[in-house]
C-alpha cells in the first residue's frame, strides 16, 4: 500500500467510529418514532415494539453464552495449544484434540453436550445443577479451544526461531524466552484471530434456540408464531439477522485493522 | 437354513457393542437402518451440490466486486459482509421460514403449489454464504498474482479479458486453493444445519432415532465418525488438487 494510500485509509478509520454511531443514533430515533408514532397506524409495528424487549433479553442470552464460551475455551485452549507445542504423549494427546474438534460439526457437539451431559453434577456430597445454557458453553467452547489452539501454535510459529538462539545466547532460560520474550509477542499476533473466533462463536450461539434455549432466536420463532401475520414474521427475521449483524460486524472491522496495522511492524 | 453375510455383520456388530455398553440395536431394523443411511446419502449430496455451487456463487460475487459498474460492487460488498456477520442458521430460517412463505402466498393466489423444498433452499443459502468466503479468498488470490507477470503478459498483447480468465484467475486459483479447501471443510460441518428445517440428512435421521431409543451418545458416536470422514476426503482431495495444480519455485515440498 503506498502512502497516499494508507493516508485515505487512517481518513476513513476515523471518519468510520463516528459514522457507526451516528448509524445507530438514527436508528434508535427511527425505533423511538415508530414506537410513539407509527403504532397507532401498523398494529405489525405495534406488536414489534411490544417483543421488543423480549428479543433484546433473548440477545443477552446469546451474549452471555458467548462471552462464557470464550473465556472457558481460551483457557482452555491455552494449556493445550501450549501442551501441543511438546512431543511428548500428552502433546500427541493434545494435537488429537485438537483435530477432532476442528473437524466436528457445531451443532453435533452441541447436541453431543445437551442431551448426554448429566443434568447435575455430584462432587463428593455436593450437587451442583448444570443448567442447559452451560451445556451449550461447554458445547461452543470445546470447538473454541481447539482454534484457539491453533491460532496460539500458529502465533508461536510465526515467531522467528532465531529469537530462541539469541536470547538463550544472553544466557536466558528456555522458561525466562518463553514467559518474557516469545509469549508477549505471541499475545499481540493472537488478538486478531482471537476476536475472528470470538465474533464466530458468538454467531454460533444462534444455534442453542435448536436445544431449547430461549435466546434471541427461540424468541423470534415464539414471537412470530405468536404474532402470526406474515408482515411481523419478515420484521422479526430480519432483525434478529440485524441486531447480529450490528453486534458482529463492528468486531469483524476492529479485527481488520488490527490486521492491517501489525502489518507494518 | 442360510442367513445373509450383511445381516451376520451387523448382528456381530451389535453384540461386541453391546459389551461395551453401547445400544446399536436400530441398525437391526430396516424401517430405522434405512432412513439413517438415506440419511448420510442426503448428507453427501447437500455437500457435493453446495461445493459446486458455491463455488459458481464466489466467482459470481468476486466478479460484481470487480466490475467497473459501482452499485454492483456495492451490493455484492455489502451482500459479502452481512453473511459474513450473521450466523448461517437466521440466514437459512429468513430463507426458508420468510421468503418460502413469502412465495407460498403470492402463488396460492394463481394457484399454484410452491416448487420449492426445504433440500433446495439448505443447497441455496449454504452455497451463497460460502460463495462470500470464496469471493474473499479468491479476491486475496488475485491481489498476490505478482504484478510483473500480469505486466509481463500485457507487453504481449493479451487483453483485459483474455489477460483475466488465462494469467490471472488460474494463478489466483493456485494461491487460493489452501483457503478455498479450509472453506470446503467448513461447509460440510455447517450442513448439519439442514436438520434444523427437518431436512432428512444423518442428523435429522439421528434425532429421529434417538427419541425413539434415547441412545443419544451412540448416534453421536457414528454422526462424528461419518463427518469426520467426509471432512477428511474433503481434505485429501483438496491436498490432492494442490500437489497437481502446483506452481514449481511456490511453497513448500
Amino acid at each position: 500500500m503506498d502512502i497516499s494510500n494508507h493516508g485515505t485509509v487512517l481518513a476513513t478509520r476515523k471518519l468510520s467510529v463516528p459514522l457507526w454511531l451516528a448509524g445507530l443514533a438514527v436508528a434508535a430515533l427511527a425505533l423511538h418514532y415508530g414506537a410513539t408514532h407509527a403504532t397507532q397506524n401498523s398494529p405489525t409495528l405495534a406488536s414489534f415494539v411490544q417483543w421488543t424487549p423480549a428479543l433484546l433479553h433473548g440477545f443477552s442470552l446469546n451474549i452471555m453464552i458467548s462471552v462464557a464460551a470464550i473465556v472457558a475455551g481460551s483457557g482452555l485452549g491455552l494449556a493445550v495449544g501450549g501442551l501441543a507445542l511438546s512431543k511428548s504423549l500428552l502433546g500427541m494427546l493434545a494435537r488429537a484434540w485438537v483435530h477432532f474438534f476442528r473437524n466436528a460439526p457445531w451443532l453435533v457437539l452441541i447436541y453431543f453436550t445437551s442431551y448426554v451431559f448429566p443434568f447435575e453434577l455430584h462432587l463428593g456430597h455436593t450437587t451442583l445443577p448444570f443448567p442447559d445454557w452451560l451445556k451449550v458453553t461447554a458445547g461452543l467452547a470445546l470447538p473454541a479451544s481447539a482454534n484457539v489452539a491453533e491460532i496460539f501454535r500458529g502465533a508461536v510459529a510465526s515467531i522467528p526461531a532465531t529469537q530462541w538462539e539469541a536470547a538463550s545466547s544472553l544466557a536466558f532460560s528456555r522458561r525466562q524466552i518463553l514467559f518474557t520474550i516469545i509469549l508477549p509477542q505471541c499475545i499481540r499476533r493472537m488478538l486478531p484471530p482471537w476476536m475472528n473466533l470470538y465474533a464466530i462463536v458468538t454467531m454460533g450461539t444462534a444455534l442453542s434456540s435448536l436445544v431449547g434455549i430461549h435466546d434471541l432466536l427461540d424468541t423470534a420463532q415464539i414471537a412470530a408464531g405468536t404474532v402470526n401475520r406474515s408482515s411481523f414474521t419478515v420484521l422479526t427475521y430480519f432483525a434478529a439477522l440485524g441486531i447480529f449483524f450490528a453486534y458482529c460486524y463492528p468486531i469483524s472491522r476492529i479485527t481488520r485493522r488490527l490486521e492491517r496495522r501489525y502489518q507494518f511492524d | 437354513m442360510s442367513v445373509h453375510p450383511v445381516a451376520l455383520l451387523l448382528h456381530g456388530f451389535v453384540d461386541a457393542t453391546a459389551r461395551l455398553g453401547l445400544d446399536y440395536r436400530f441398525v437391526l431394523s430396516d424401517y430405522e437402518l434405512e432412513p439413517f443411511l438415506q440419511g448420510a446419502l442426503t448428507t453427501v449430496e447437500i455437500a457435493f451440490l453446495t461445493i459446486v455451487c458455491s463455488l459458481a456463487a464466489g466467482l459470481v460475487l468476486l466478479s460484481m466486486c470487480r466490475s467497473r459498474h459501482r452499485l454492483l460492487a456495492l451490493v455484492a460488498r455489502g451482500f459479502i459482509e452481512l453473511t459474513r456477520n450473521t450466523p448461517t442458521l437466521i440466514q437459512l430460517y429468513c430463507a426458508f421460514l420468510v421468503l418460502n412463505m413469502l412465495i407460498t402466498q403470492a402463488l396460492q393466489g394463481s394457484g399454484i403449489e410452491n416448487p420449492l423444498k426445504p433440500f433446495v433452499w439448505v443447497v441455496l443459502v449454504l452455497s451463497l454464504h460460502k460463495g462470500a468466503f470464496h469471493a474473499e479468498a479468491l479476491r486475496a488470490g488475485l491481489d498476490a498474482v505478482p504484478k510483473l507477470t500480469l505486466e509481463g503478459a500485457a507487453s504481449l498483447g493479451f487483453d483485459r479479458r483474455t489477460l483475466l480468465w488465462r494469467i490471472q484467475l488460474p494463478l489466483a486459483l493456485r494461491f487460493a486453493l489452501p483457503a478455498l479447501t479450509n472453506n470446503m471443510v467448513e461447509l460440510v460441518k455447517a450442513s448439519a444445519i439442514a436438520s434444523a428445517i427437518a431436512v432428512g440428512d444423518i442428523t435429522y435421521a439421528s434425532i429421529m432415532i434417538w427419541t425413539q431409543r434415547d441412545n443419544v451418545l451412540e448416534l453421536m458416536i457414528l454422526i462424528l465418525l461419518f463427518f469426520g470422514a467426509l471432512t477428511l476426503s474433503v481434505h485429501i482431495a483438496g491436498r490432492w488438487i494442490e500437489q497437481r495444480l502446483r506452481i514449481p519455485g511456490y511453497g513448500h515440498q
